[in-house]
């Protein structure tokens, strides 16, 4: 049985039921449902190895992530959702989250998206 | 010139000042009427942007865009030839729209009403019972409507005038060849959101041409805009091109970075670095072209805005921030999502205050607004639809 984040990243263990998301609209959606001490819980743990996760995850080709990677990827990118709210939007966040409902993510990358 | 100095002067451009400084008539901005008129003006007779070459790599690709403000639902194919063909989403036998679907890859489209088949070039290639008709297939084609690039994106015009202009034409060439140079014409991947709005096509877009609202809409989401040498974030330099307008984008020097907005730009500008994108001056020119679609030309997060009419107060955004390769990275797609998300913060924050503007004037309360030195492209707009909607007023008065 696999490790569920790899070695280095326990520390986020906690937070993989929650903010480990495969859709980005789902990530959008986490930080604006979720409130102040679950995003600042995240950001707290996360913001110190944000650096270290993606340093690591580069040395792996992304089409090859086993499922402990493509968790620590997944908690990456609802860190940068999280963290717009921390660093940016800070005691704005929970009214901003009512205006950004109207701008609906529709494609990313890969494809369209759906909700 | 884009030579930014700490010494900050806000642009003066005399070709701005020819517009007039008067004040501009209220009612453009929410009268029926008014719209009415611009749809056939304007709409029916401009190149207007559905989409990018990115979403249409390989034979038999297709999309569908509904263009409201026309009621025109339109069908754009990359042919097995390597052409792109748009058409209009509407079989010739009885008008029924023949795709559903927003986009995918098909050698052939059907009907669902009789079974009509059609090829990517629009050519009726079967019909059940067709010799039971009085016409001939060949003249049972898909609606053919004109379909051009530039930089990229993809137009389309439904003007059906002997008259109409190519599309570098209407762009005119040197804008166009600029438009050509731009970052659009090599990015392949997009994110896109998009949004409702209960206001005006002008109003709304005008927002996005002004940074006069910036320090009191976006004070942190857009705090990097803005500094103390240029307290409302006003552009370097204005240019007019005809119809189109462009503004060339202060940037802070000594913007205040968070720790993961220094990450996020740190990793994008070493993927910008190592795919060749110039990351000096010139890559903060922002393009309008006319009637609706602009286009910010950054390094790191470069994104096209589209108003679509709806109605004289309803419209609908479409926001794309494009990227130049796939995500083959977890820094990659981590600085992307990042990056949309930051944009989509600072739209989000526009919408309510353009509403908020569409309920006053539609209250019918003013019979004016204005325009200062620095809503010039405002007021270029404003200029560019009163002209085409005079000329049309005549031109069906004659």
């Amino acid at each position: 049985m696999s490790a569920v984040l790899p070695q280095g990243f326990e520390a986020l263990e906690p937070y993989v039921g929650h903010w480990a998301a495969e859709s980005i609209a789902v990530r959008a959606e986490l930080r604006g449902t979720s409130n102040i001490a679950e995003r600042t819980a995240f950001y707290d743990v996360a913001a110190p190895l944000a650096v270290s996760a993606l340093d690591y995850l580069d040395t792996r080709a992304m089409a090859h992530f086993d499922a402990s990677d493509k968790r620590l990827m997944e908690l990456m990118l609802s860190f940068a959702h999280v963290s717009i709210a921390i660093e940016i939007q800070r005691e704005d966040e929970e009214a901003h989250a009512l205006a950004r409902n109207s701008m609906r993510i529709t494609f990313e990358p890969s494809g369209r998206v759906f909700d | 010139m884009n030579n930014q100095s700490s010494a900050f002067q806000p642009a003066q451009n005399p070709d701005g000042l020819a517009l007039g400084t008067g004040p501009i008539p209220a009612k453009p901005y929410y009268c029926p009427e008014y719209f009415d008129l611009e749809r056939e003006a304007i709409f029916r007779r401009s190149w207007l942007q559905v989409g990018h070459v990115c979403e249409l790599l390989q034979p038999g690709d297709f999309i569908r865009r509904e263009i409201e403000v026309l009621g025109a639902s339109i069908l754009i194919m990359r042919h097995k030839d390597g052409s792109l063909r748009a058409f209009h989403n509407a079989c010739p036998h009885r008008g029924t729209q023949i795709v559903k679907e927003e986009g995918g890859r098909k050698s052939r489209f059907s009907c669902p009403y009789h079974m009509w088949t059609f090829g990517t070039d629009g050519a009726l290639i079967s019909a059940p019972d067709f010799d039971k008709f009085y016409v001939e297939k060949a003249d049972c084609g898909l609606k053919a409507i004109d379909v051009d690039v530039c930089g990229g994106m993809i137009f389309v015009n439904l003007d059906k005038r002997p008259e109409r202009q190519s599309l570098r034409q209407y762009l005119g060439e040197d804008f166009a060849e600029k438009i050509d140079a731009s970052i659009f014409s090599r990015v392949t991947h997009f994110h896109e959101y998009t949004y409702e709005i209960a206001a005006n096509w002008k109003l709304t877009y005008d927002n996005f041409q002004e940074n006069y609202h910036l320090r009191f809409i976006h004070p942190k989401s857009g705090a990097a805009a803005s500094g103390k040498d240029n307290p409302f974030g006003y552009p370097i330099d204005y240019g007019f091109h005809g119809q189109h307008r462009t503004q060339s984008i202060w940037s802070n020097p000594e913007p205040e970075i968070t720790p993961t907005q220094s990450l996020a730009f740190g990793r994008a500008m070493q993927f910008a670095a190592q795919d060749g994108v110039d990351q000096g001056v010139g890559t903060k020119q922002y393009f309008a072209l006319f009637p609706n679609i602009f286009m910010f030309c950054s390094a790191i997060q470069p994104f096209s805005h589209t108003v679509y009419p709806i109605a004289a107060n309803q419209s609908r955004g479409v926001i794309r921030v494009y990227w130049i390769g796939p995500d083959d990275s977890a820094s990659k797609r981590f600085a992307r999502e990042y990056l949309m998300a930051t944009a989509r913060d600072i739209h989000a924050e526009d919408r309510n205050v353009i509403e908020a503007g569409q309920r006053g004037l539609s209250s019918g309360a003013l019979d004016h607004i204005h325009f200062m030195e620095q809503e010039v492209l405002c007021r270029h707009l404003m200029t560019q639809v009163s002209n085409a909607v005079e000329a049309y007023k005549e031109e069906i008065e004659q």
